[in-house]
């Protein structure tokens, strides 16, 4: 950990040095170059100045800047992207900076000179200052020209990469745009240009390393083109990611802008923030650039969650479309769906060993069923060997399933009649509010004292979405929660009930196609009733196991547990626990239930063990109005303990909750 | 605050290093059929945020696929065919497909020709795939063969 930190600060500092010493070099450049001309056209400056161009919306936008009027600040932190020495902080220093850089004599490196480094600027000065911005020296740009062959840019689609199965750290999603040439319809989305905001990672860094650098800023982000085939091999088939795709109705000229802004970006660094500087921030600025009427990022103050950005460019009037593409494993579910138990056994077996497609059994099985069950079976191959790699027995065993399928008559992809899909943008919304009220229970299991407190209470949740929430445009299975408080107010005190730093609850079903781990994670502070009351105590509880479904949308699971608890009444700073989650999941046309029992044995012999019941009954797309039932006994056998009999408790809570979802 | 969850979100990604780009280094069209995705781990960590694993491109030609496209723009036919080849076997086994259209596009076929393409890439599927291990360039030299024995598309072969 030190060393990782040392290299940490090494690193900082060299890149500290190297950002001064390249600003300098530009600084110098800029002021006393001698390429500069000696007078600039005789208006240009009075004109420019005459409306305080450099306060125009467009200009703000095209140098990122963000500022209140009198100060200003660019999101870019590269000083290659500005012609002034002061260029991140003075949006006017840097527009008679960029006027002077137009008119640079210095033609030695066409592509280098600043007309073919900051095209869009220049495409948007010239339109306010036809009169004056003349006789620019002439400059062709080489590699601008070859490179807008490559990416046209008549028209956008924004893509959304929706959440991964059984990787809650992406399900949060991901936006990228394609750029299309005119007639895309006639050709291949395949061959667009792809535009992509991503923090540079290096292969050599660890989880920690990019945690820290990751929050901290200390990734730098840039601006990656790539053709859009390989985004689609990339989420569709490596990491088995539906994507959603919704063409923009950008004009090409609106189009024109974000693409000769985006070449003045080539290269260019921004830091890199996930929660809220992000690949979707990004693109939110690009299409502020393409449509200057257009207020999207000012909606994103705190985080830029990837499909809240999607609803806000919905909102905004953006949105002429959506399609779908499912991933490779979604795929392969919707091809098996239409299989008998039979059928899907012969389809394992033809993908260990594609002899079996020579047996009577498959021979005498209904042609179409013969199709699917091929394409079911070569797509499981492929499938597998995104973790195996190629090796000859797949290698042949795929070949010969292609050979198979080439024969087969009629032969019908599953993409053709897939089942209509709610649409990640329509599911509720990121945050949640709920308004809770209850009673609370607890029973002296030795003196046989009981008491009963109704209590009322408030939870906020900054984000994303809990396995009994409104299912609608969400993958079930997946819970991911950050950030979620309560308090809880009894009639004579108030009390913070639970802090949530983060929640996470993958229940991935295996069958026998699949086999992934089911796994839960959350830590955070929480109240736990120990020595005759409740106590706040801090803890980090994780677990693994396997999760099945037995029937349609209703999931069985069972963790082992394991727990590490900061609690005041217990001796010990931190106190290990081992235990166990089970239960089911299931969703309703009406809703969803969840029965779980779970329970954790302390090494200092606490023992809890809990069974919950909960009801959500969704009222519309943001509401829902949700039943628990939590029951909980706690006793210490510790033979330690003085009066063992004076700790062993049953407490229950009653409770309904309105939910309210919004953004 | 929301550097702190964010920061556990991350460490609990459990994931120690990154994958190294697909295809990276090397020129594909040596590659065999059913390379795929080989030894790509999968992307734990390129989360929501979705690093880029430093392989920085920007669509320019040289940095396409990692072979020089000798002055053309873009992708050649043969490039894209060494780029999408085992989504072009299976679209080739199957007569239909979008990898079909990105390589017929990327030849230079017209859309009036392109079902064309695709049923004459089904019907000499043993011709373009002998065995597992042919190569993208040798792919791609059969195609060519087999689009110039064609009345229709001999206009489109080199």
């Amino acid at each position: 950990m030190n060393i990782k930190i040392t290299t940490w600060l090494n690193l900082a500092a060299l890149f500290l040095s190297l950002y001064f010493v390249s600003f300098a070099t530009n600084a110098t450049e800029n002021a006393t170059g001698p390429d500069f001309p000696e007078h600039l056209p005789k208006h240009l400056l009075r004109d420019a100045g005459k409306n305080a161009l450099w306060k125009n919306k467009e200009w703000l936008n095209l140098l990122h800047y963000k500022g209140d009027g009198d100060s200003y600040l660019s999101q870019v932190d590269d000083p290659r992207f500005f012609n002034a020495p002061n260029g991140k902080t003075s949006p006017q220093s840097e527009l008679v900076a960029s006027l002077k850089a137009f008119y640079s004599t210095d033609l030695s490196e066409p592509d280098q000179h600043p007309q073919c480094r900051f095209i869009a600027r220049l495409h948007w000065l010239q339109k306010h200052l036809h009169d004056s911005l003349i006789q620019l020296p002439a400059v062709n740009c080489p590699q601008y020209n070859d490179w807008r062959k490559q990416v046209p840019g008549h028209k956008a689609s924004l893509i959304f990469p929706a959440y991964h199965l059984n990787s809650p750290s992406s399900m949060f999603g991901h936006t990228l745009l394609r750029i299309d040439p005119a007639d895309d319809a006639a050709n291949s989305t395949w061959l667009s240009m792809a535009v992509n905001f991503g923090a540079n990672i290096q292969a050599s860094d660890n989880s920690i390393s990019f945690a820290i650098k990751g929050l901290a800023g200390g990734y730098s982000g840039t601006f990656i083109v790539t053709p859009y085939f390989k985004k689609i091999k990339e989420y569709n088939r490596e990491e088995n990611r539906d994507i959603w795709e919704y063409p923009l109705n950008l004009t090409p000229s609106e189009t024109e802008k974000m693409v000769q802004h985006l070449w003045e970006l080539k290269g260019i660094n921004f830091d890199y923030y996930f929660f809220d500087e992000n690949c979707s921030y990004r693109l939110l600025e690009l299409l502020e650039v393409a449509r200057p009427s257009l207020t999207l990022t000012q909606q994103f103050g705190l985080t830029a969650i990837p499909i809240d950005t999607v609803r806000s460019i919905d909102q905004a009037g953006l949105v002429a479309g959506t399609l779908y593409r499912p991933s490779q494993a979604t795929n392969i579910n919707h091809l098996l769906e239409q299989l008998t138990d039979r059928q899907k056994s012969l389809v394992l077996q033809i993908a260990r060993d594609t002899e079996v497609i020579n047996t009577e059994e498959f021979k005498q099985t209904d042609p179409a069923k013969q199709s699917t069950m091929l394409d079911a079976a070569y797509r499981y191959l492929r499938f597998q060997q995104n973790d195996d790699g190629r090796t000859d027995t797949n290698a042949k065993n795929s070949f010969s399933l292609l050979q198979a399928i080439n024969k087969a008559p009629d032969f019908n992809s599953p993409e053709a009649g897939y089942r209509a899909q709610q649409k990640p943008e329509k599911g509720h919304l990121s945050k949640r509010l709920d308004i809770i009220a209850g009673n609370n229970r607890v029973k002296n299991k030795s003196s046989g004292e009981e008491t009963n407190r109704e209590f009322a209470q408030l939870q906020f949740r900054m984000s994303f979405h809990s396995l009994d929430d409104n299912i609608d445009g969400f993958l079930e299975g997946a819970q991911i929660n950050i950030g979620s408080i309560s308090a809880r107010a009894y009639k004579d005190e108030v009390q913070l009930q639970q802090l949530d730093f983060i929640d996470i609850f993958s229940l991935s079903p295996r069958n026998a196609f699949f086999q992934p781990l089911s796994w839960r994670v959350y830590t955070g502070l929480e109240q736990q009733f120990i020595n005759g009351r409740e106590h706040l105590t801090g803890h980090v509880t994780a677990g693994a196991g396997v999760a099945y479904t037995p029937w349609s949308r209703g999931y069985f699971y069972a963790l082992a547990t394991t727990r590490f608890e900061s609690n005041s009444q217990f001796s010990r700073a931190v106190e290990p626990a081992l235990g166990y989650s089970s239960g089911l999941l299931q969703h309703f046309s009406f809703g969803t239930t969840q029965f779980e029992f779970s329970g954790e044995a302390f090494l200092n012999n606490e023992i809890r063990q809990r069974v919950k019941l909960i009801h959500n009954f969704p009222l519309a797309r943001n509401h829902s109005l949700q039943f628990l039932l939590n029951f909980q006994r706690q006793r210490n056998s510790d033979a330690d303990n003085q009066a063992p009999n004076q700790n062993h408790y049953e407490t229950s809570d009653a409770q309904i909750s309105y939910r309210y979802f919004y953004h | 605050m929301k550097k702190i969850t964010a920061g556990t979100l991350l460490l609990l990604a459990s994931s120690s290093a990154f994958a190294v780009a697909p295809g990276g280094g090397g020129c594909g069209w040596g590659n065999a059929l059913f390379e795929g995705q080989a030894g790509v781990a999968p992307h734990i960590l390129a989360v929501t945020t979705n690093g880029t694993s430093g392989n920085n491109t920007f669509g320019m030609t040289s940095g396409t696929n990692g072979c020089s496209v000798s002055g053309k723009i873009g992708y050649s036919g043969k490039s894209m065919l060494a780029s999408v080849m085992d989504e072009f076997s299976e679209d080739a086994a199957k007569g239909e497909g979008e990898a079909l259209t990105a390589v017929s596009v990327a030849m230079g076929v017209q859309p009036e020709d392109r079902a064309k393409f695709a049923q004459l890439t089904h019907d000499n599927f043993n011709t373009l795939f002998p065995n597992q291990d042919v190569t993208a360039e040798q792919v791609y030299n059969s195609l060519q063969q087999v689009m110039k024995a064609d009345a229709q598309l001999s206009k489109y072969a080199i």
